[in-house]
């Protein structure tokens, strides 16, 4: 049993899919689904081990900031105040510097780190800004989730390390569970911003961390940028949720292979 | 009192009063290689080193005190095979873009006649602070021959388990246990 639990696949993949997948079932009678996102995020986190608040490394503080966006997603979830988005977006770039302080001290001179700085916030704050359009989309949503959290995870894998790997691959495994409940229902299910704000900031984070700690190539980054643009796409709406999940899916997967294979081009295979 | 008298006098006394100064030693980086081995899913066991380390040992062997502040440069992991020394330097082992050191400090030393036996400091890791005790195997003072200067040198070790510092990736099948090996080699300041 032991040796299932410590498997890859259970703790990236199975534990989070199933955990999102019930989460988003029992709190579908509240409109409060988008929360299975965190739900699964945080099986994984436990999991492989980096809950926990003591030291308080850049990965807990993803962890951290994850847990605040769910919640202040659902407090945000009704509101339209026409600067919500770019509120969202730059708070999160402030966010993001917080996360990686430690990291960006260790350059010894200001101008080395400036670029890391501004990059990392800018990448964040753009998946929140894009992502943001589809909080009241549930099923754009959950594709974009599929494939940013599956192609963050894979390029994390690749170019950086198995902890953000997994992390990232539990994003789009409980994206997965939680469009799937919407095929299998044939109706969409609420996803508001405790949806997409903690996925988009989450899979940001993630794909920063592996480009700052490790060797995943940061114009990776740029391509899985695209991937909510890409769950925009025009879709028949008066074709069926399958048939339009699997083609704002397959627009959006498209984008996470790209990266997936650039990084594969640079780094060479994972390290298990 | 005769010169020649005089010059035995303190010919006699200088082992003693060499004993009797608290004598602070600089890290010899050049000769200077804390490693480690672990466990690789219990097919063998993998051994690597760090290449870069600093700091300073202050000994009294009259007194039977010293106290020792270790910096080892994570970023400088070797275990001869690049790629894996870049896995171990990621998130998943020794985070080197966050820490980019680990530390070793104590205030204590224990000593069988004048000669130290174990260190007990704190071992720093991933920001994570734990006590561990180091057990020295050999030690060695004197002069060394190609620049005359003072020297001392020693072999301590410990046994300690990676979890207890937060790094947890691939347990169990790449071990838990990991042996540190300090092999140490330090100028008399």
């Amino acid at each position: 049993m032991q040796d299932l639990l410590n498997h890859p696949a259970m703790q990236g993949g199975i534990a989070p899919f199933f955990t999102a997948l019930l989460a988003a079932a029992l709190l579908r009678r509240w409109n409060l689904s988008g929360l299975a996102l965190i739900a699964g995020f945080l099986v994984t986190a436990f999991m492989i081990g980096v809950l926990g608040i003591e030291p308080l490394t850049a990965t807990r503080k993803v962890i951290l900031l994850g847990v605040f966006a769910a919640l202040l997603g659902v407090v945000l979830s009704k509101s339209s105040w026409r600067f919500m988005r770019s509120t969202l977006a730059f708070g999160g770039g402030l966010a993001s510097i917080w996360v990686i302080w430690r990291i960006l001290v260790q350059h010894n001179e200001f101008l080395t780190a400036l670029p890391w700085a501004v990059g990392t916030a800018s990448y964040v704050g753009w998946l929140i800004f894009w992502s943001d359009r589809l909080h009241d989309k549930p099923i754009r949503a959950g594709s974009a989730g599929l494939a940013l959290g599956l192609g963050t995870g894979v390029v994390a894998l690749f170019g950086s390390s198995v902890t953000l790997g997994m992390l990232g691959m539990s994003l789009g495994a409980a994206s997965g569970a939680f469009l799937l409940l919407q095929l299998l229902g044939m109706r969409p299910l609420a996803c508001g911003r405790s949806f997409t704000l903690s996925l988009s900031l989450l899979a940001a984070l993630v794909g920063c961390l592996g480009t700052l700690t490790a060797n995943l190539p940061w114009y990776a980054l740029m391509i899985l940028g695209a991937i909510p643009s890409a769950a925009q796409i025009p879709v028949p709406q008066k074709s069926s949720i399958w048939l339009q999940s699997l083609q704002l899916s397959a627009a959006a997967l498209l984008c996470a292979a790209g990266a997936v294979y650039l990084t594969w081009r640079v780094t060479g295979a994972p390290p298990i | 009192m005769k010169p020649s008298i005089l010059f035995a006098a303190l010919l006699l006394t200088a082992p003693l009063s060499a004993l009797a100064a608290s004598a602070t030693y600089k890290i010899d980086p050049a000769h200077t290689y804390p490693h480690f081995s672990i466990s690789h899913l219990g097919f063998s066991t993998m051994h690597g080193r760090f290449d870069k380390t600093s700091g300073t040992v202050t000994l009294d062997r009259a007194a039977k005190t010293g106290s020792m502040d270790i910096t080892i440069d994570t970023n400088s992991i070797s275990t001869g095979f690049a790629k894996r020394d870049k896995d171990l330097m990621s998130p998943d082992f020794f985070n080197v873009a966050e820490f980019p050191t680990m530390t070793y400090q104590a205030s204590s030393i224990t000593f069988k006649g004048d000669t130290p036996t174990s260190v007990n400091g704190s071992l720093t890791l991933l920001g994570v602070t734990r006590p561990v005790k180091l057990a020295i195997d050999s030690f060695h003072c004197g002069i060394f021959p190609m620049n005359k200067k003072e020297k001392c040198g020693a072999g301590a070790s410990a046994d300690i388990k990676r979890s207890d510092f937060g790094m947890k990736t691939f347990l169990p099948g790449i071990g838990d246990d990991v042996k540190l090996v300090f092999e140490i080699e330090a100028y008399k300041e």
